[in-house]
């Protein structure tokens, strides 16, 4: 920003910070004051509208800025916002053939008929020139038709936190079970998103929740539609599930953070073995081994032997997906010399899935790869064994040189209702938050897709409909420690990697952090998604006697 | 530029029997020069003439460029990895390129560890699998993430 630019080099002179000596030290936003700026808090939403102001003054009339840059005004300590601001809006105001500026509208509610009235907060920053007299006579002529709002003004900050606030009341009462309530509650907020910008922020999350909301209080029948299977919807086609995941895979970079550990993970374990299987427990296009086959194709003493069993819905259509990936993929390793054979095992769902469909012999390491799977099994019908338990027995019984285990990190399976709610709100929110950076069309809006079933999922779905039953790490943690498995510490270089993938990526939010051997990818210091890796702990004692597929030595563990 | 040197042989001819030096007559040499040129210049002298057009498609000058940075030159499974992928030039444009501008802000030295040789082979990798997926799903939009602006 050249006005900016100049105002700094002006500026130089700063050691007066004295401008503001009279603002306490507690006043300030503590945000703000970490990237330079010194703003009062309880001025920040005056500096919001004031920079929404400038920014409209600025689109309106370009060719002024260049007067801006040139311009006499020394702007004098630019941290500190609210004046600096101002004394560039006031600079604006000196031009004649800028439009005139708009009023505040601070606590005016905008109906129909009504004119706001203009009013002029008392603000000694105005004074400073000869303005005020030409600003009033602007003013006073000024009758603003409602609809014509450029500026995000208070008045939308607040439908906003009014959106929030009735989702919460509308999510409470489907609690308790006040139904109609519930439902004239949503009629309301569909009322208020109409004033709201649903494009971005908040007024589009909230469109989302208000969707699955009403779906769970009018047509819960139908909400059933998106139970059980594989990888996805029952209804839904997996051809749609696959197309979805894939443009999520392009927009955002969780899907590539997951891969990218793991398989740096099954790199890792498969170091020295001639003959390794890798499970997939959902194909989909088989993206994530393209990479694992050209790590294994440039390892030091040459590739391995590598088998992959990919299993996925079966293809209603008669096409056979899995074997068609199997195939690209096979072409891929036979181009970079990597011996490879594939296997496709299709499979409703993941309890369905018997050890011998998966042809492990004995003398091949194994890895299991489970992203985001392992919470659709967390659904259980009280008449069958958990199938949480069926999967994890028959991997431990495997026995693998490592499973990768990669899933959302949230607590959105807990009984009460609100608390899953006001879970995933926030989650989800800011998901949605760090989806706004990506630029690439359709990629973007059918990812929104994908998280906006997810969402549904969450909020509408109850029983063994609802499979997106996320838990966070930590609880993850005890549950496979239970099933008997320890955990493998994720080394240095994926988190490097993860790192380095991170800042490929265009936008300057997301975090990795390290968690006791773990990684989590998240927006702005919130996890959002979590790494880690297992082996299975050798059980001599077991009273089921796990039947030993391998000749293994116990002690050599 | 092939018509000027035309024409300053005829102009030699004209003078003296003195041996002049012609770039094109020294392909080796050339070579190395254009061996020591960055992406977009290597770019800008494939439109020179017919014959640096040619060698500037071989994919051994790409192959230089693209790990000329690297700390310690790659082991040599790397090469028929790299050309089953589509090769050097492409493994620039299409990953060393954004993968290097993007990790650099600043212009500090230009020394690549093997990671990143790494993970931009990795991605490499994915970029072609992707365009074997071909048709249906998507365009291999894989890398587009590289070629957007980093805002700040």
């Amino acid at each position: 920003m050249s006005p900016y630019d100049s105002a700094t080099s002006a500026g130089s002179s700063s050691g007066s910070s004295s401008a503001s000596s009279s603002t306490k030290l507690a006043d300030i936003d503590g945000l703000l004051a970490g990237a330079g700026y010194k703003v009062r808090a309880s001025d920040l939403r005056h500096v919001a509208q004031r920079l929404e102001r400038l920014e409209t003054a600025m689109v309106n009339s370009p060719v002024e800025l260049s007067q801006l840059a040139s311009s006499d005004t020394v702007h004098y300590n630019p941290s500190d916002i609210a004046s600096w601001v101002d004394s560039l809006l006031s600079e604006f105001n000196h031009t004649p053939s800028l439009p005139s500026d708009l009023p505040d509208l601070p606590d005016i509610v905008v109906g129909p008929g009504i004119n706001p009235t203009v009013k002029n907060e008392a603000d000694a920053t105005w004074t400073d020139n000869d303005a005020p007299p030409q600003q009033q006579q602007n003013m006073q002529s000024l009758t603003i038709p409602p609809n014509q709002l450029t500026v995000v003004t208070a008045m939308e900050e607040d439908s906003g936190i009014r959106l929030v606030h009735l989702l919460m009341t509308c999510a409470e009462s489907v609690q308790r079970g006040e139904f109609s309530l519930a439902g004239s509650l949503i009629d309301e907020m569909q009322s208020l998103l109409r004033r709201v910008n649903t494009t971005c922020g908040i007024g589009k999350v909230a469109g989302y929740f208000i969707e699955a909301l009403s779906r769970r209080i009018f047509t819960p029948q139908a909400s059933s539609l998106f139970g059980g299977s594989v990888s996805g919807s029952g209804s839904a086609s997996a051809y749609e599930n696959e197309l979805l995941y894939h443009h999520f895979y392009e927009a955002c970079p969780y899907l590539k953070f997951a891969h990218f550990t793991a398989n740096q993970a099954i790199l890792e374990a498969f170091d020295g073995h001639d003959c390794v299987h890798v499970i997939d427990f959902n194909l989909m296009h088989g993206l994530q081994w393209p990479a694992l086959i050209q790590a294994l194709a440039l390892r030091p003493g040459g590739p391995p032997l590598l088998r992959l069993t990919g299993i996925g819905p079966p293809s209603p259509d008669g096409r056979d997906s899995l074997r068609e990936i199997g195939l690209r993929l096979a072409e891929l390793a036979r181009s970079v010399n990597v011996r490879f054979a594939f296997r496709g095992v299709a499979a409703q769902r993941l309890e369905d899935v018997k050890l011998w469909m998966l042809q492990v012999n004995s003398k091949e390491a194994v890895a299991v790869n489970s992203i985001m799977q392992l919470h659709r099994l967390l659904g259980s019908d009280p008449n069958r064994s958990p199938p949480i338990e069926i999967v994890l027995g028959w991997i431990r019984q495997l026995n693998p040189k490592i499973m990768t285990v990669i899933e959302h990190e949230a607590n959105h399976n807990q009984p009460g209702f609100m608390d899953r709610f006001t879970e995933s709100l926030y989650y989800y929110s800011t998901m949605f938050d760090s989806l706004e950076a990506c630029t690439l069309q359709p990629e973007k809006a059918l990812a929104e897709i994908y998280i906006q079933r997810e969402i549904c999922n969450v909020v509408s779905c109850e029983g063994l409909a609802r499979f997106e039953r996320h838990e966070p790490l930590a609880k993850w943690r005890s549950r496979l420690g239970q099933a008997g498995f320890s955990p493998l510490h994720l080394g240095s270089n994926a988190f490097k990697q993860a790192r380095m993938l991170l800042t490929l990526f265009s936008a300057e939010g997301y975090c990795v952090e390290e968690n006791e051997g773990c990684l989590t990818l998240g927006w702005h210091s919130r996890p959002l998604i979590s790494a880690s890796a297992w082996q299975a702990v050798p059980d001599a004692n077991s009273p089921l006697g796990i039947v030993n597929h391998h000749h293994n030595n116990h002690n050599a563990l | 530029m092939v018509k000027a040197m035309r024409q300053m042989k005829v102009e030699e001819k004209e003078k003296e029997k003195k041996p002049k030096f012609q770039m094109n007559d020294h392909i080796d040499i050339l070579i190395e020069v254009l061996k020591r040129l960055d992406g977009p210049s290597l770019g800008v002298a494939a439109c020179v003439c017919r014959l640096w057009c040619t060698l500037t498609r071989s994919d051994s000058l790409w192959e230089h460029l693209c790990f000329r940075h690297v700390s310690s030159p790659p082991p040599s499974s790397v090469r028929p990895v790299v050309v089953a992928l589509g090769g050097y030039k492409r493994l620039y444009m299409v990953c060393v390129r954004p993968v290097l501008s993007r990790l650099r802000n600043s212009d500090s030295e230009l020394v690549w560890t093997r990671d990143e040789v790494q993970l931009s082979l990795s991605l490499f990798c994915v970029d072609y699998y992707e365009r074997r997926l071909g048709g249906g799903a998507t365009s291999a939009s894989s890398l587009m993430f590289l070629c957007n602006p980093v805002n700040v």
